[in-house]
């Protein structure tokens, strides 16, 4: 295939186009604000190995005396092994994000590719596919995501695919909908007219106009995956070799740390889970006002 | 005698991200009771937002400069109260496109009532309002039956009627009617027309029309006005300012709506088939008995096109014209190997269509579309260049990608090529894109075109060039075209032969002189009596 | 569509049975179908998918060859799968749901004496959860960019980020335990106290009492829900045209919303309120298990930890199979509601 001719003009253009994204996202303060806590708490999650001791973790190890408030030694207090809490909490974000991003990324894997196909090729394969997707939707995600969470055996894959395989219905529902609104176009008429075949259809025109729907739209299913990852250690379905923010809320349930009025227990986890998940939330959304115009225009 | 419209030194502009728009500008004209005018427009040139301001029903983000005499009180300083008491009782509205305009999910009835109760000095009857509701129906001729129906069971003339019965229903001494046919078939826009036109001159009505067709206007009103960017550029009795338009865009606006039966109107080379140079005579593209059923939302079947046979020769442009619901979308779509038949063979070269593989494949290279909408025909994320070579790839014709597009391009108008080949879309105008869609098709250097309505979503100035375009390709590559349109004028500006389709059948066809002077099927008639033309003004 | 040339001739001319009636066969047959579905992925889940059922079940307790098998002989699993599936449909027809493991009592049975609870739980938060969620989202929609709706909506997005759990042990500790010198102004588990007099009145306010901080808590999660729908699809109803020929016909801007553009966005909210049954079930098994209220979660919570396979089958199937019913209803009554759906 040869090279367009002037090519750099229509790159330029495409680069104006993003920079201009750019600059709708960044009037959104929310969206800043959440784009900038994200950075934050991913370079800190990633950095944890390197800038604390791993081997405070160990509860035989564990310096401090049981259920201490905060104090000089210990910022936020004690767990009721007598480990530092801001040390769980800064570790349980590892696992947050971890389980998170791959449940997400995995839900939007298979809801795209379940939208597509329902969308674009028509036939008893996509009533099926159409059908399947509705039961789901419906389907409390969260009840199935414990029943295979529980009969599984425990560990990070287990929540991965407890969440991944749960919450894909609302993506499919989302890309079947832009496909069938994009497959209207005359476009793509004038496409099938000029000979081109499913490939040609879905690779140049469909994917890449759903593409960028479907992205923002992980960034909510990561803010909703983080909460039910959450959920699921918090009953105990979680990995028990792993630290993570639901575990903590768990141990602290378990052991009485809310009778006991051990705020400093309860609150560092808790809050990193609605900082982050509110964090996502505010990109997605701002996110989807920049990839579809028509949300930007009613926000004037 | 007062006037019960006037304006003076109107401009309405609207703050915008890119500084204030200013969408009229300095508009005067003068309304007397019981006095009809059309205002002619393209679109964005500022009509709607001129009747908008008579309510003062502009969006916030709009200022309006001047003075809006609404009869005799200056609207600008009526307090809300009185603004909302004047509002539907001095003035009312028949917006565009009824669908939207009316509210969805409550009966037509409530909808009509509703400004009745409202404008009551105290609360009127529940009888007295539905018969009111009832007479105002039966004056717009729609059952009574059908008071309690909700918008979407309607047709959209029916629709349009209760748009216009809810406009008379608190007496108004004026009607502002936005675009009220634009949605509508040729013989509804008529009936609809013709049912204004009676009301507002049995009553009195003063009538504000807008619309970007001058041959609905010049039917329905005695003065027209033409807006061009914001001001009116032009203003006259209506048979004169056609006859004798002064100002160029007027001259533009009126040849697009051209008078059938004018050997003038026609365009040079219409008509000529065969005279050109390398075209071949004989049957290009053809159906033979060729029928298309559909399965609708109750599982009926339905059949869109019934036995048809259809002829389009080498070097010859043939109109296929009839109402929407036709079927002559659904007969093109067969004809490009888009939509199988049910019964039936298409035959191109003589050869019937093959239905799959590297033959099919060789057919569409040889047959072109072009689409009506050509915003919608290129994908707004893909370059110029990338549009028009979008078939030479499909093709996998790549050795001589880039002259092959620019060669195209140049042959669509688009000169010089390397100024077009990096934009995107949304940076040409209308024009311009169905010209990249035509360079599209060219580009595959096809034998015939197939034109779904091709210039009905251009503006008025653009449509003549790209119609003189079809007409130059033919004359210089032998290009045959089958124009499907609603447009009887269209197919007397450039066609040679005419097929009127009805219903899924095809009732006649002949040369374009023969068929549009001496029409011999009722239908051919009925769709050319309703033309709109001044004789209905006059009646 | 434009007119065909039959001006008067209605557009939805259809054969056989009427509409109506076809629309709820339809409509109960898929329900039905989607209950089948319900029960094959309660088999699959809780039969197939563990391997060894049996095994799951003692995993956390040592248990000789011998006990294994007779836990399989009890609970039917030495059979092939197809013969287990027809058992169990056939028990399932017929309203059994197997036994507990732990209980040893039917799980029927035992479902039955929780159901209550979380009727009353689910129930009365829905309730609320809608009627706040739809007022604030309608506000937010009309006063769009203004204080209220900034306000309004950064603390739905604020609390819609909590997780459900979480905000209801903060409860329980500030309201139940007591902070400080705050004390406990609420019970901190279950839904009856031992020491109330006899009375129906003072058991009605024994068990609102103990109802305020889990309702409390499941409405603070799921308005936020109702609100931002409410809000997009009233923005969505804003710019439509039949609200400027409302205004045209002299209508005050509070009649155009009350009148006009409400009625319409609401509609699509009734459905999406439905869909977000799930997430409130979801948020019941967490404060029910936070706050020890007696119902369906806490038995799941229950059953989870051991696990309870049949319990937890069972609970599986009542949860899902009673989010799907009503889904069927809301879908039946969005038909009666809304004229544009009621004949196509």
């Amino acid at each position: 295939m040869s090279a367009p001719p002037n090519p750099t003009g229509a790159a330029g253009r495409r680069l104006a186009a993003l920079a201009e994204g750019w600059r709708v996202y960044r009037a959104d303060r929310g969206g800043l604000f959440g784009l900038a806590v994200l950075s934050l708490v991913v370079v800190l999650a990633l950095l944890a190995p390197v800038l604390t001791p791993p081997a405070e973790l160990d509860v035989t190890r564990a310096g401090g005396a049981p259920l201490r408030p905060p104090s000089a030694e210990n910022w936020l207090g004690t767990d009721e092994s007598g480990r530092s809490v801001l040390l769980l909490t800064w570790w349980g974000a590892r696992m947050s994000l971890l389980v998170g991003l791959s449940a997400a990324v995995l839900s939007m894997l298979i809801g795209t590719v379940v939208g597509l196909v329902a969308a674009h090729f028509g036939g008893w394969v996509s009533t099926l596919l159409l059908r399947l997707t509705d039961f789901f939707l419906v389907l409390p995600a969260l009840v199935l995501a414990i029943a295979l969470s529980t009969v599984l055996s425990r560990g990070v894959l287990t929540i991965v695919l407890a969440i991944g395989v749960t919450s894909w219905p609302q993506t499919a529902r989302l890309v079947r909908a832009q496909t069938l609104t994009v497959e209207t176009r005359p476009y793509i008429e004038r496409a099938r007219a000029l000979g081109g075949g499913h490939r040609h259809l879905l690779g140049k025109h469909v994917l890449p106009a759903v593409l960028p729907l479907v992205f923002a739209t992980t960034t909510l299913t990561v803010a909703s995956a983080i909460i039910a990852e959450s959920t699921l250690s918090f009953l105990g379905l979680g990995d028990p070799a792993m630290i993570s923010w639901g575990s903590m809320l768990k141990s602290a349930m378990d052991t009485g740390a809310v009778t006991a009025g051990a705020w400093w227990y309860l609150l560092p986890p808790g809050l990193g889970i609605a900082v982050v998940v509110l964090s996502f939330t505010l990109c997605g959304r701002v996110l989807e006002t920049v990839l579809n115009p028509r949300l930007r225009g009613e926000r004037r | 005698m007062t006037p019960i419209l006037r304006l003076d030194g109107v401009s309405v502009t609207y703050r915008g991200e890119d500084g204030p728009h200013r969408a009229v500008v300095d508009a005067n004209l003068t309304l007397r009771p019981g006095a009809t005018l059309g205002l002619a427009g393209e679109s964005g040139c500022g009509k709607t937002s001129l009747a908008l301001a008579v309510l003062r029903l502009l969006p916030r983000s709009a200022r309006v400069d001047g003075t809006i005499l609404l009869d005799g009180h200056d609207i600008e300083r009526l307090t809300w109260g009185e603004l909302r008491a004047a509002r539907w009782t001095s003035a009312s509205v028949v917006f565009q496109g009824a669908m939207h305009a009316l509210n969805p999910v409550r009966t037509v009835a409530e909808q009509i009532a509703e400004p009745i109760r409202l404008h009551s000095p105290e609360r009127p009857a529940a009888a007295r309002v539905r018969a009111r509701v009832t007479e105002l129906l039966e004056q717009v001729e729609l059952p009574g039956a059908r008071r309690d129906a909700y918008p979407h069971e309607l047709s959209g003339g029916q629709r349009q009627r209760v748009m216009i019965a809810m406009a008379l229903a608190c007496d108004p001494r004026l009607i502002i009617a936005d675009e009220p046919t634009t949605a509508l078939d040729v013989v509804v826009q008529a009936q609809v027309l013709a049912l204004l036109r009676r009301l507002v001159s049995e009553r009195g009505i003063a009538l504000l029309m807008i619309s970007h067709d001058l041959s609905v206007l010049a039917a329905s009103c005695r003065c027209l006005g033409v807006m061009y960017r914001g001001r009116l550029v032009e203003e006259g009795p209506a048979r004169q300012l056609v006859a004798t338009p002064e100002h160029e865009h007027t001259r533009a606006l009126a040849a697009a709506f051209p008078t059938i039966g004018d050997e003038g109107s026609r365009y040079p080379g219409a008509g000529e088939p065969g005279e050109s140079a390398g075209g071949v005579r004989g049957s290009l593209l053809a159906a033979e008995g060729v029928s298309v059923e559909f399965g609708d939302r109750y599982r009926n079947r339905v059949r869109a096109v019934r036995d048809v046979d259809l002829e389009v020769m080498g070097d010859e442009i043939l109109a296929l014209v009839g109402q929407s619901g036709s079927g002559k979308t659904t007969l093109a779509r067969t004809l490009l190997g888009l939509c199988p038949p049910n019964a039936g063979t298409v035959y191109y070269e003589g050869r019937p269509l093959a239905t799959s593989g590297r033959e099919l494949r060789a057919f569409r290279g040889s047959v072109q579309l072009v689409l009506q909408d050509p915003t919608g025909a290129l994908n707004p994320k893909h370059t110029v260049y990338e549009a028009v070579a979008e078939g030479l790839r499909v093709h996998g014709c790549a050795d001589d990608e880039a002259v092959r597009v620019r060669e195209a391009l140049e042959a669509a108008e688009l000169r010089p090529a390397e100024e077009f080949t990096a934009r995107f879309p949304h940076e040409l105008s209308g024009g311009q894109r169905q010209r990249v869609v035509i360079a599209g098709a060219l580009v595959l250097r096809p034998r015939v075109l197939v034109a779904d309505e091709p210039v009905a979503s251009l503006d008025a100035t653009v449509r003549g060039e790209i119609l003189a375009l079809l007409l130059r390709l033919r004359r210089e590559r032998g290009l045959s075209a089958l124009v499907i349109t609603h447009d009887l004028g269209l197919a007397w500006n450039i066609a040679d032969r005419v097929a009127v389709m009805r219903s899924g059948e095809i009732v006649e066809t002949g040369p374009v002189e023969r068929v549009l002077t001496e029409p011999r099927h009722d239908y051919t008639k009925e769709l050319l009596a309703a033309v709109p033309s001044f004789e209905g003004s006059v009646s | 569509m434009t007119d065909t040339r039959d001006e008067f001739e209605t557009s939805a001319a259809s054969t056989g049975p009427p509409p109506l009636l076809r629309f709820v066969a339809a409509k109960a047959g898929g329900g039905v179908v989607s209950l089948f579905l319900v029960a094959v992925l309660g088999f699959f889940l809780f039969r197939v998918l563990p391997g060894d059922p049996a095994r799951t079940m003692t995993r956390s307790t040592p248990v000789s060859a011998e006990q294994l098998a007779a836990l399989r002989h009890r609970f039917g699993l030495d059979q092939p799968l197809y013969l287990q599936f027809r058992d169990f449909v056939i028990d399932l027809l017929h309203g059994d749901l197997g036994t507990s493991y732990i209980y040893n009592r039917p799980v029927a049975e035992l479902i039955l004496e929780r159901v209550g609870p979380t009727v009353l739980l689910v129930g009365t938060a829905t309730v609320l959860a809608v009627l706040v969620g739809l007022w604030m989202g309608a506000r937010a929609a009309w006063h769009q960019g203004g204080p209220v709706d900034r306000w309004f909506t950064s603390v739905g997005l604020t609390l819609w980020s909590v997780p459900t759990f979480w905000l209801g042990l903060l409860a329980l500790m500030a309201f139940g335990v007591g902070v400080g010198p705050l004390p406990g102004l609420f019970p901190v588990a279950g839904m009856s106290s031992a020491n109330v007099p006899a009375g129906v009145v003072p058991h009605v306010l024994d068990v609102a009492h103990h109802l305020v901080l889990p309702c409390l808590t499941l409405v603070a999660v799921i308005y936020a829900q109702f609100m931002m729908v409410m809000r997009t699809s009233l923005l969505e109803e804003m710019g439509a045209e039949y609200l400027t020929t409302a205004r045209a016909k002299g209508l005050r801007e509070d009649l155009v919303r009350r009148r006009h553009a409400v009625p319409n966005a609401l509609l699509p909210t009734v459905t999406l309120i439905f869909l977000h049954l799930g997430l409130v079930v979801a948020g019941a098994i967490t404060v029910e298990t936070v706050f020890s209220w007696p119902g369906l979660g806490l038995l799941t919570y229950e059953a989870l930890r051991v696990p309870d396979l049949p319990l937890l089958q069972g609970t599986f199937i009542v949860l899902a199979g009673s989010v799907i019913v009503m889904n069927v209803l809301a879908e039946l009554v969005y038909r009666l509601l809304d004229p544009r759906v009621r004949d196509s």
